[in-house]
């Protein structure tokens, strides 16, 4: 089976999901005669639309391959935990370790990503806080 | 008021200290993210927007050097197509043909050189057509009302949609998601939150740039991040940037056809410079190629797409600017950040804010005569910039849209939210699915919306009011037609 056809139902459910959302919507008094709930119904129509035709009449595009998953999936959780670690951490070291661990999934080694992320971070807040008063998380960790 | 002198108010704008400045910083940077494989303009103009914006600068000063990365960026696109063979981004692909061939002859120096004049003229032209076409385009749509600018915009969706990607459905289902996107939030017209999923922080709808910066910069990231074999660039060595008059010369007709090619191209919603640049391209080739010399470095191949797809910049601008309907993924962008500022293009605004939309003209004169000034003598130091590592310039770019992300609230939940739209725009990637369209959806859902419940409040709730006047049955009739035009075009162009 095409790939298109699974996201062509991929679609379909997205917009019947969006589409029962926005059935939910009461106005208290309609100041327009469309209300809140009929822009997002037709483009919930739409996308039904758009996915059927895509399960009826599938492109030629084949399945994507994911040649290398591994490092992106440590990128994205590297993300999720930059996220959380920013603050408390400080963006000086956080960004360092994103960095030099960013660069280290690219192939190079540890010692260069991690000197490079530490100027690059270093640089960065100096810009950022100095130059553009723009306040950047200093950490949590520091004494007193 | 005539044109003449309100161009010499955008002047008056564009040469105070701080916009040249910016104009020139914009210049830099764009010919930096442009030569820079892997940044393009979207990506490029995306993370500067939260710095202009806690440079708390004035609506025009954010504009001008934003445009500057987005033009500039087709200026310096050209350098790695001719050094490296590797496209600095997409308008500059088919600069490779002629580009690469001229290079591995000893003609570097004088590819970029008669690339740089191209893009001076093309770039120029289209700011002089932007000035005179696009007065007269905002007084024609101030008489559009909210029926004629629906079907405006359902015109942009199905023009990009038919040229964004090989499959036009999986084009229009990206226009979806980002219209679908944008009614999170509050409604405008009753109050009812809707897709807010009980949390507060998304009341106010979802932030613009936060998507924009997932949806372009981290996929970007991600998808580069599949490649970690590739080795460091060479460096090849520039002599001389100098073309010669005959040269420059023999070129001149296809740069002047190329910049008129590319600016009427750029105005269409969702061709942009890199349709503009293969147009230009095969136009020349069938004129002027008697001795079948393109593709093996002949000048020609170099200055037409050059000069196209940098009038194609120019070109975008117009219904940008007049309708407040862009036609492609970084004028989008570019519309949403002066969204950010309370300033909403569309015909008033060359009443409104005349400072604004004049002051970015006149700044893009100046820009591109200091473009020519950056890429004439300096082209080395943008050549010796190419060879920074993959390892360095890929998390270097995650770094920046984090820091540009956290900046505009302080708030880490942002970092993930982006994150999230990073992973969906990886996997829109992969499957076909064009990621400009969904920031264009973005960018005008509520415009969409509101215009059409104020055309069925004014007709009191029949539907046949989109339909009614002359300009909108047009524009029903173009958006038919651009969603049929693959098939056509596929249809008659299989049996040859």
């Amino acid at each position: 089976m095409k790939p298109d056809r699974y996201l062509g139902l991929f679609l379909l459910l997205l917009a019947a999901g969006y589409g029962l959302g926005a059935l939910g919507f009461e106005a208290e008094y309609l100041a327009d005669p469309l209300g809140p709930r009929a822009f997002p119904l037709l483009l919930a129509g739409a996308l039904g639309v758009i996915g059927l035709w895509l399960m009826l009449f599938p492109g030629a595009d084949p399945a994507p391959r994911f040649p290398a998953w591994r490092p992106q999936v440590l990128a994205v959780g590297s993300f999720v935990v930059y996220a959380y670690a920013l603050v408390p951490l400080g963006f000086i070291l956080a960004t360092t370790l994103e960095v030099g661990l960013l660069a280290r999934l690219l192939g190079a080694g540890w010692g260069r990503g991690f000197f490079s992320g530490f100027a690059f971070a270093a640089l960065l807040y100096l810009i950022f806080v100095f130059g553009l008063g723009i306040p950047l998380p200093l950490g949590r960790w520091w004494p007193g | 008021m005539d044109v003449f002198s309100q161009l010499v108010h955008g002047f008056e704008v564009a040469l105070t200290p701080l916009n040249l400045g910016l104009a020139l910083a914009g210049a830099f940077l764009g010919t930096l993210i442009g030569a820079l494989p892997g940044i393009g303009p979207v990506n490029g103009v995306a993370i500067l927007i939260p710095i202009a914006y806690a440079l708390k600068l004035p609506p025009e000063s954010a504009l001008i050097l934003l445009a500057g990365v987005y033009y500039g960026a087709e200026y310096g696109g050209r350098i790695s197509s001719i050094l490296l063979n590797v496209p600095g981004d997409a308008g500059a692909v088919i600069t490779t043909l002629d580009g690469y061939p001229m290079a591995q002859k000893g003609k570097a120096g004088e590819a970029l050189a008669l690339s740089a004049l191209a893009s001076f003229i093309g770039g120029t032209l289209a700011v002089i057509g932007l000035t005179l076409f696009a007065p007269l385009l905002a007084e024609w749509a101030i008489r559009f009302g909210p029926a004629e600018y629906f079907a405006l915009m359902v015109f942009a969706f199905t023009t990009l949609s038919s040229l964004a990607g090989r499959n036009p459905a999986k084009a229009l289902a990206s226009s979806v998601f980002g219209l679908m996107l944008a009614t999170v939030g509050l409604d405008p017209g009753s109050g009812v939150p809707r897709f807010t999923f009980g949390q507060l922080k998304l009341y106010d709808g979802v932030d613009f740039l936060i998507v924009a910066i997932g949806l372009f910069a981290i996929s970007e990231v991600l998808v580069l991040m599949e490649k970690s074999h590739l080795g460091e660039a060479t460096r090849m060595r520039v002599e001389t940037t100098l073309v010669s008059l005959k040269t420059f010369l023999a070129s001149l007709g296809s740069i002047l056809r190329g910049s008129v090619i590319g600016f009427f191209i750029g105005v269409l919603p969702g061709a942009g410079a890199s349709i503009a640049s293969a147009v230009a391209y095969t136009t020349e080739k069938r004129l002027v190629d008697r001795e079948g010399s393109f593709g093996q470095g002949d000048p020609r191949g170099v200055a037409a797409p050059e000069a196209a797809n940098n009038a194609a910049a120019g070109g975008a601008m117009v219904p940008m600017l007049t309708l407040g309907v862009p036609g492609s993924g970084t004028t989008a962008v570019l519309l949403g950040a002066l969204m950010m500022f309370n300033v909403t293009p569309g015909p008033l605004i060359f009443q409104e804010r005349p400072e604004v939309v004049w002051g970015l003209i006149a700044s893009m004169y100046i820009g591109n005569l200091m473009l020519l000034v950056l890429n004439l003598p300096l082209v080395g130091i943008f050549a010796r910039i190419l060879t920074i590592p993959r390892w360095f310039l890929i998390p270097a770019i995650a770094g920046l849209s984090f820091v540009g992300v956290y900046a505009v609230n302080n708030s880490a939940f942002d970092l993930l939210f982006m994150t999230g739209i990073g992973v969906w725009g990886y996997l829109m990637r992969k499957f076909g699915f064009p990621l400009a369209p969904m920031i264009l959806g973005l960018v005008l859902g509520r415009l969409m919306e509101v215009n059409l419940r104020r055309a069925l409040a004014i007709s009191g709730g029949d539907w046949g009011i989109l339909f009614s006047s002359p300009i909108a049955q047009v524009l029903w009739v173009l958006a038919l037609v651009s969603l049929l035009f693959p098939w056509l075009v596929g249809r008659f162009a299989k049996p040859r």
